[in-house]
């Protein structure tokens, strides 16, 4: 990709970050949203989020591994559940690093 | 009244701040990994400031694809941000035009997240306020500050990092202490589980939308799972 190429997909994308980031927003008061949907927008992001995270954990090279031997997986719910325990970030994050750590070297 | 609610704000942004931290060098690290030079890296994160879209364009670019394609791809990426911006609308629409493109412009995952998490979902939960835009700027505005210095020295400290760091995984585990306090009642946890399964069997499509596909399913799902539990609700 060339220079100028570059530069226009630079300035291209930070146009489509803006767009989708405003559009209601922009949009506002002529397009109207259900009070029900509005109310279950309140789960997209935990949605979009896990979408982006589970595929991470449990497909490696491709092949979909969901057991307690694939340290990845094991080292998600390690970290979730010392999350909701100890509500620490830093803990969580330490529980799920040192469970990945081991059972790499074990598995 | 103003400052207040702007610092309340950035302090709220704390439990996602380790999360951005290592967000923010992952996607450094890798906008050079994957084929950028230096100069067009920061300008990139400088202007896009779109991890996902970022991180799913670099391929296609490397790749000398059309820009169109690269534009396209970037946009399905962010539908989610869409979806976001309709969510935050009813307490943006007093504000001038400009004014919302900035804060549309500054929304993040976990500024979303944080704000509707702090707002609830009650009577009053729509309602506009003062407190609430700087509570927001607050949010986002810490959001940027974090992601843009480390941003950068990912970047420049690209080449030196090795590869089994673990720099990717760590960000995955944030990731995940992010999402874990949401999943406290049964519709979220429904969502999330379902959203998880469509993601997975929707790898397949193209453009990256098996996470549109899946943020729409884990919604449908919490909804329904809301509405049922409401009406088990009447009977006892």
């Amino acid at each position: 990709m060339s220079g100028v190429t570059l530069a226009l997909a630079i300035a291209g994308l930070t146009v489509v970050t803006v767009l989708t980031r405003s559009l209601f927003l922009l949009l506002g008061d002529r397009v109207k949203l259900p009070p029900r949907i509005r109310h279950g927008l309140r789960y997209a992001p935990a949605c979009a989020l896990a979408a982006v995270i589970v595929p991470q954990l449990v497909l490696v090279d491709q092949t979909m591994n969901i057991s307690l031997m694939n340290p990845r997986f094991d080292a998600g719910l390690v970290t979730i559940a010392a999350m909701l325990t100890t509500r620490s970030m830093l803990l969580a994050m330490s529980a799920g690093m040192a469970t990945f750590v081991l059972l790499r070297a074990l598995v | 009244m103003r400052r207040a609610a702007f610092v309340d704000g950035m302090r709220a942004f704390t439990p996602a701040l380790i999360a951005t931290a290592a967000w923010a060098m992952v996607t450094g690290v890798a906008t050079v990994r994957m084929g950028l030079d230096v100069g067009p890296a920061l300008a990139m994160t400088a202007f896009v400031y779109a991890a996902s879209a970022q991180l799913a364009s670099l391929p296609l670019i490397a790749a000398g694809a059309p820009v169109w394609v690269v534009l396209l791809t970037a946009t399905i990426v962010n539908l989610r941000f869409v979806i976001f911006s309709a969510g935050l609308q009813s307490y943006f629409r007093h504000l001038s035009v400009p004014r919302r493109l900035v804060l549309g412009y500054l929304t993040s995952d976990f500024g979303y997240l944080l704000a509707l998490r702090r707002w609830g979902t009650g009577a009053q939960a729509t309602a506009a306020s003062p407190e609430k835009t700087w509570f927001f700027l607050g949010l986002a505005v810490a959001n940027w500050a974090t992601w843009q210095p480390l941003s950068v020295v990912g970047i420049l400290l690209a080449d030196r990092i090795p590869p089994n760091w673990g720099m990717d995984f760590l960000g995955i585990l944030a990731l995940i202490a992010l999402v874990a306090p949401s999943l406290t009642d049964v519709p979220s946890i429904v969502g999330v589980l379902i959203a998880s399964f469509v993601a997975l069997i929707a790898q397949g499509l193209p453009l990256k939308l098996s996470v549109l596909a899946a943020v729409l399913a884990g919604v449908a799902a919490a909804i329904t799972t809301e509405v049922g539990s409401e009406h088990g609700g009447e009977h006892t």
